[in-house]
């Protein structure tokens, strides 16, 4: 009798082990699905900031009207960009096998914020067509702020730009946002990114920080305070110092 | 899809479904409608009737409540610091301006009216076609810095609000400083035994002078400035880059509303400068009033917008506008992310173009 019950008890505790091993494996998988997704859409929104920025001579030139940048240009270069960045190549991402390194998740966000970030460049075709205006304001950080917006309207993850100083209050950090960011600007610039469990575990957090590059300085660079041509004060800042970050905020099933 | 689009199609499907095929009975029904209608004197007398029996729409007020929009119309074509360019900011493509300002005053003031939300739907089209488009009824109102006493056929027939904008008026800009020293010396006020030169026809006489088509300075030009040459441009911009850029185009003066060039001079073009009387007084061609342009059947739209202006004056809000815009330092991509209107990209030109300018050959 004694044995049986030592027995079944085992098989109970050998179940639950098992069980509880499943389950951990499968929240760790899903953890490292969900981080690989987030890191690439973070280098996504990262390399449509870098086509408009390679592209800002031609928005902004006053003398040309129809400037060619459409959104299937824009496309092509952003799917270029990304592959030197990941050697991911979204043209043929739908015959690529899931993996580790291609989660199905990015799988079907990838082409989602593509999708989003072609919305927002076709939107902007009567501002960037025309013709005796230079200036048009259609920048890095004002394609980011739309596209995420767009994204995270169609989607269950977050996709944002934030900054300790935002011009935008939209782009406000968060409680956790600003203590990340409080803790990059005090480290040297990386490839590094930051990525934590928040809600007792039931979302994912991950920033990708952006680091200010010499073509930002035109407008938030020296001398501090002085208004750029958008009419904002600039920051004083210096390359190589931390602009902000791409935040990505996923929520997780288990 | 517009109005008149839907109302295509629905004609078509109707010829589409039977015509010829009308049975006795809706015949016999026609045939009374059509004696009904012709025994009643002028189509006036009809409406009134359909009125009476169904009232439908009562007014542009009430249309404009019931839709929950408003069509406004501006000038694609910049009239700083009233109408800026279009620009992109965070939330999505903005414009902006005074004139935009005084627009969410009207469209405040409508929802309040209307005890319900009026969204603006702004049109941004070429200057010159937005009379077209409000007698088209594609419109309830413009404004763009439009002077409302510019006597000319083509702005006849529109009725105007009172005025939003004192201070307007025409004159000139140029870029050449021995144009500006004789436009100086030419004018003489009048004095005792000499009329003067005052008029600006004696004043520009033989110089090459750039104005923007279908504007008031053209009209102005055309009825008053015999003894120049005129050349005409799509836009002030063009009129600028043709200045600039063009040696052959000759343009000695450009002319245009005083607070907009003004602005030009000031912040954006500094190598310009106002033309100035002998006394250094600013030049005026004419005086201007700038008013909101509504078709002239809208008697109560009118009383509506001509109260908001009237009450935004009398609280001072009209002056803060004016000092906002023409007196303090400011960048306008910022305002347009705070304060902008967004437009409707479908009614946007294309692929705005400041164009190019001509000579006017009807000269």
């Amino acid at each position: 009798m004694r044995t049986g019950i030592l027995m079944v008890t085992l098989m109970v505790w050998g179940l639950l082990a098992w069980g509880v091993t499943d389950v951990r494996e499968a929240r760790a998988v899903e953890r490292a699905e969900a981080e690989e997704t987030a890191r690439l859409l973070a280098k996504l929104i990262r390399a449509g900031r870098l086509v408009i920025d390679q592209n800002q001579a031609v928005i902004d030139d006053p003398h040309k009207g129809d400037k060619g940048f459409t959104p299937d240009v824009f496309e092509q270069q952003l799917i270029e960009e990304f592959r030197k960045e990941t050697t991911i190549d979204l043209r043929t991402l739908a015959a690529t096998p899931s993996s580790i390194l291609i989660p199905p998740l990015a799988k079907e966000l990838l082409p989602a914020f593509v999708l989003a970030s072609k919305e927002v460049v076709r939107d902007a075709q009567v501002v960037i067509n025309q013709r005796g205006i230079g200036y048009k304001n259609f920048i890095p950080a004002t394609y980011g702020s739309q596209a995420a917006r767009r994204f995270t309207s169609q989607s269950h993850v977050r996709l944002k730009q934030t900054t300790l100083q935002p011009r935008n209050p939209k782009n406000e950090p968060d409680e956790y946002e600003a203590s990340v960011l409080k803790w990059l600007s005090g480290r040297p610039n990386a490839e590094a990114y930051v990525s934590e469990l928040t809600d007792r575990g039931r979302t994912l957090r991950v920033v990708m920080p952006i680091y200010y590059v010499k073509d930002c300085l035109k407008c938030h660079g020296e001398p501090r305070g002085d208004l750029d041509i958008s009419g904002y004060p600039k920051e004083g800042a210096r390359e190589g110092d931390l602009a902000g970050a791409i935040t990505v905020t996923v929520p997780l099933a288990r | 899809m517009g109005h008149d689009d839907r109302d295509s199609v629905l004609t078509v499907n109707r010829r589409d479904s039977g015509a010829g095929k009308v049975s006795a009975a809706p015949r016999w029904a026609l045939l009374c409608v059509a004696l009904a209608g012709l025994s009643l004197q002028g189509c006036g007398l009809v409406y009134d009737a359909l009125q009476y029996v169904a009232p439908v729409a009562t007014d542009e007020l009430d249309a404009i409540c019931r839709r929950q929009r408003v069509q406004i119309g501006m000038a694609v074509e910049p009239f700083r610091p009233f109408v800026f360019p279009a620009i992109w900011t965070d939330e999505g493509s903005r414009v902006t301006g005074l004139d935009v300002e005084l627009v969410r005053h009207i469209v405040e003031a409508l929802s309040q009216q209307c005890g319900r939300p009026v969204t603006p739907v702004l049109r941004l089209v070429r200057f010159r076609d937005l009379f077209l488009h409000l007698s088209e009824g594609k419109l309830d109102l413009f404004v763009s810095a439009v002077p409302s006493n510019v006597p000319v056929r083509a702005w006849s027939g529109f009725a105007y609000s009172i005025p939003y904008f004192q201070h307007g008026g025409l004159s000139g800009i140029t870029r050449r400083p021995d144009v500006a020293e004789r436009i100086r010396q030419r004018f003489q006020p009048p004095s005792e035994g000499s009329p003067g030169v005052t008029a600006g026809e004696q004043v520009l006489a033989g110089l090459t002078v750039a104005v923007q088509d279908g504007t008031a300075s053209q009209h102005y030009a055309a009825a008053n400035l015999k003894d120049s040459r005129m050349v005409l441009c799509d836009s002030l911009p063009a009129a600028f880059e043709s200045a600039e850029t063009s040696a052959d185009s000759g343009i000695d003066v450009i002319l245009g509303a005083r607070p907009v060039l003004e602005y030009m001079v000031t912040r954006v073009k500094k190598d310009w400068q106002l033309l100035a009387r002998a006394d250094g007084k600013p030049f005026f061609l004419t005086r201007a009033q700038y008013a909101v342009v509504m078709s002239e059947e809208s008697y109560r739209l009118r009383w509506f917008v001509n109260t908001v202006i009237f009450r935004l004056d009398e609280s001072g809000q009209l002056e803060r506008m004016r000092a906002r815009w023409l007196d303090e330092p400011y960048a306008f991509p910022r305002r347009a992310a705070v304060e902008g209107l967004p437009f409707d990209v479908e009614k946007m030109v294309s692929h705005y173009s400041q164009g190019a300018c001509r000579a006017d050959r009807a000269r």
